[in-house]
């Protein structure tokens, strides 16, 4: 279904960002331009027993340089990444608290784990034959993560909702956004995902053989799996009118995405339901396979999840693009995995460069893409797609255009 | 401006998305799990008769009291296989869901890929979470965990369980919006329909009682009573365009004629203010006034400030209530969906064209919203 004449365009106005590579959306895109690695030792838990664990953690991160008018320990770290990421997003775009409240608002976030990292320390402390931490329990519904926003920023003519769709959860969210300001119902979203490192994720990926020891190598033939992250990718999605009409600085354009879901395997992705989903997102968008310049993969760097991606890559374009995995450079953000590959994506455009897919030597032939090797290039980006997927075999495909204004 | 809806407004419905594909959505069809039992009929004439669902009291089992769904049994409606380490929440979605399915007859589901399911959702499996976390800590070494249960501890795990279990290949999206999860679910549903992405929509909320929420919920309470005992339960609506409802020989239940939601910062002091203008939103959007509003069905959380927020709006209008959490419990997630139930249950208190019903919350974390349903054509 192409865009309807009738229909609000949308364009991505501001990019908020918490990551291991980078804070704000300077320090990110310089850490895309470098290749920088997030990678070092976990500290969220007491990682005693494993034989690695290593992680994409943020380091430093302090709440309360973000939060104005909540107590940091009212919101769990997650939480506490979208609101950070949120008000940096506001900033980034121009729109002050004044002018974004008397706008009809929605504040979608993603979310894989919420605040699971609180429920493992409960956990902790029910196995210590002790009280829970009622400070923690309070704080616990997923929902909070979307809420948390609306509350620091004290909106009140908002729409609140946490798409809590797993590993895919930030391009869910960007896409709920799209819809509601596509069709009118909003005037602004701040959309995207949050996650914060937690021993139930990371045992249960360790578990399956999917955290690799050192580093992630996304399309490596000795690629070993996946690295655990957390931060949070927030953007500010608004009508292309009121971007005008403010003046604002257009990063990109949402030109649309698709969605299904495998209903096959609870954690093996399936190719061919895969590829529909690209060509789903495609069709929404108005774009054919040749007008994409550059793929964002899923790219987690397991074994499986790679040729898989590639694979369903090759079904849908008979040339593909470079296909690069910034989760080389990040790690595996969980929920807020496709919306900082999206911010990625959108800066991509916007600066005219591919971020590099790092730790790569040798291409591994079944995946066989050009991934852009460990360096980033120049290039100009006219359509770029960010693929995500999750447990359950929730896909989800987004797209972006560059936007250019017609004089 | 425009809104999801448009049952009693043409003029409306020319200028929005819903009436490009397919005019007017509607409800085709529901069904639920509840404290009353499994399926509608127990349902309806537990809610309308106003007997409460059995309280468990607080007891070994667990520290608060909870209305939970009776001796359920995932394997007695969906088989053995596969169900056994099902959690509740999981359980009462694909059952749900399977009842409907089987009502509404083969053709719905037909072509996989054309349904969907968005699903509300709370703390997600914390009882599942917290076993996970607790066999890591326990064991002999911190990864000697059952990897099987592992998918189990994702919050999207009850959707993407349910679509595997009947073959739904089309959207499936998990909504964490507390309280008013199954209004939001509505909402987002309607617009993946109105944005081309899906035309049917399995869409509502799940929630469980375990011993881990009753834990967390006490532990949030500090000493205090809770205000109402933990309740739990699944309702599942098919939304689609009027249209393809009328091709397939569906009779309608309703039509979603508008949703809205607001915040409040303290919802005890401004939730009923918020909700008032969510009311007077949605009324606009669905171009009706307060008096075709014929039944109300509210959360019950803040229940003074919603009724003030409502009756500020209705003015002279003199509508039925139906009050769900006395006799269900707090079944967080799932209790919008359930107040859904309830108001497709008392269909004869709006059954005039034009008769709307409303449905409203206030959470705690300051969500507000509100919906209204209308008659079908």
């Amino acid at each position: 279904m192409s865009a309807d004449a009738e229909q609000e365009r949308v364009v991505i106005t501001g990019l908020g960002v918490v990551s291991s590579i980078g804070t704000g959306v300077d320090d990110f895109c310089a850490g895309l331009r470098a290749g920088r690695s997030g990678a070092k030792p976990i500290t969220a838990f007491d990682t005693t027993g494993f034989a690695h664990a290593i992680g994409c953690e943020v380091s430093g991160f302090s709440p309360q340089e973000w939060l104005e008018h909540l107590e940091p320990e009212g919101l769990g770290r997650a939480t506490q990444f979208a609101v950070a990421g949120a008000r940096m997003a506001l900033v980034d775009a121009g729109l002050g608290l004044q002018e974004l409240r008397r706008r009809r608002a929605l504040v979608s976030i993603g979310t894989s784990d919420g605040e699971t990292r609180d429920l493992d320390t409960l956990t902790e402390q029910q196995l210590a034959h002790g009280a829970l931490d009622p400070v923690l329990a309070g704080r616990l519904d997923a929902s909070r993560l979307a809420s948390g926003v609306v509350r620091e920023l004290e909106l009140r003519d908002v729409e609140t909702m946490t798409t809590a769709t797993a590993c895919a959860a930030g391009n869910y969210a960007i896409g709920s956004a799209f819809d509601a300001l596509r069709v009118g119902d909003v005037d602004v979203a701040l959309c995207g995902g949050a996650d914060a490192v937690c021993r139930k994720t990371f045992t249960g990926f360790y578990r399956f053989g999917t955290i690799a020891p050192e580093m992630c190598q996304p399309f490596d033939r000795d690629r070993k799996g996946l690295l655990a992250s957390e931060g949070s990718g927030v953007l500010v999605l608004e009508t292309l009118r009121s971007a005008r009409a403010r003046g604002a600085r257009i990063y990109a354009e949402v030109l649309g995405y698709g969605l299904n879901c495998d209903a096959g395997h609870a954690v093996a992705p399936d190719q061919d339901s895969l590829a529909r989903c690209m060509r789903l997102a495609q069709a929404n968008a108005g774009v054919k396979p040749e007008d994409v310049d550059l793929i964002s993969a899923h790219g987690t760097g397991t074994p499986t999840n790679d040729v898989v991606e590639t694979s369903a890559i090759r079904q849908v374009f008979d040339v593909p693009p470079p296909t690069v995995s910034v989760k080389s450079m990040i790690g595996h953000a969980m929920g807020a995995a496709s919306a900082l590959a999206a911010v990625a994506c959108a800066l991509a455009i916007r600066e005219g460069f591919i971020p590099p897919t790092i730790n790569h030597t040798n291409t591994d032939p079944d995946c066989g893409l050009d991934c852009v090797p460990n360096q980033a290039r120049e290039a100009v980006l006219n359509v770029v797609q960010n693929n995500a997927l999750a447990f359950a075999g929730n896909n989800v495909v987004l797209l972006l255009g560059r936007h250019q204004e017609v004089s | 401006m425009t809104t999801i809806e448009a049952s009693g407004s043409p003029h409306l419905a020319h200028r929005d998305g819903a009436a490009r594909d397919g005019g007017t959505l509607v409800l085709s069809g529901w069904s639920a799990v509840s404290a009353y039992g499994v399926g509608r009929d127990v349902l309806r004439e537990g809610l309308l008769s106003g007997r409460a669902a059995r309280v468990e009291e607080a007891g070994d089992g667990a520290p608060v009291p909870c209305v939970v769904v009776p001796g359920f049994r995932a394997a007695d409606h969906l088989g053995r296989k596969g169900t056994r380490t099902m959690s509740r929440s999981t359980a009462f979605a694909a059952t749900a869901i399977d009842v409907l399915l089987r009502e509404l007859g083969p053709e719905v589901a037909g072509d996989p890929q054309r349904i969907g399911l968005v699903l509300g959702v709370g703390q997600g499996n914390v009882q599942t979470v917290m076993d996970f976390t607790r066999g890591a800590l326990t064991a002999s070494k911190p990864y000697h965990v059952d990897a099987l249960r592992f998918p189990d501890t994702f919050l999207n795990r009850a959707a993407g369980q349910s679509a595997i279990w009947h073959g739904l290949q089309g959207p499936n999206t998990t909504i964490a919006a507390g309280r008013l999860s199954a209004l939001l679910a509505i909402g987002y549903a309607a617009r993946l329909s109105r944005g081309g992405h899906c035309r049917r929509l399995l869409v509502g909320a799940t929630e469980e009682c375990s011993p881990a929420r009753a834990l967390l919920a006490d532990a949030v309470s500090a000493g205090r009573d809770l205000p109402a005992p933990l309740g739990e339960g699944c309702v599942v609506a098919l939304l689609e365009p009027a249209a393809e409802a009328a091709a397939a020989g569906r009779v309608p239940v309703a039509t979603v004629a508008a949703t809205h939601f607001r915040a409040a910062a303290d919802p005890a002091v401004e939730g009923g203010a918020e909700l008032a203008v969510c009311v007077r939103a949605a009324l606009a959007k669905a171009g009706a006034g307060a008096d075709r509003i014929r039944l109300v069905v509210p959360l019950g959380e803040y229940a003074q400030q919603e009724e003030a927020g409502i009756r500020a709006v209705l003015g002279d209008a003199d509508p039925r209530w139906l009050h769900c959490r006395p006799l269900l419990g707090d079944a967080f997630a799932a209790s919008a969906g359930l107040q859904l139930s309830a108001a497709l249950s008392a269909a004869a208190h709006w059954s005039k064209p034009g008769d709307l019903a409303l449905l409203t919350g206030i959470d705690r974390d300051g969500t507000v919203g509100c919906a209204l349903f209308g008659r079908p054509d």
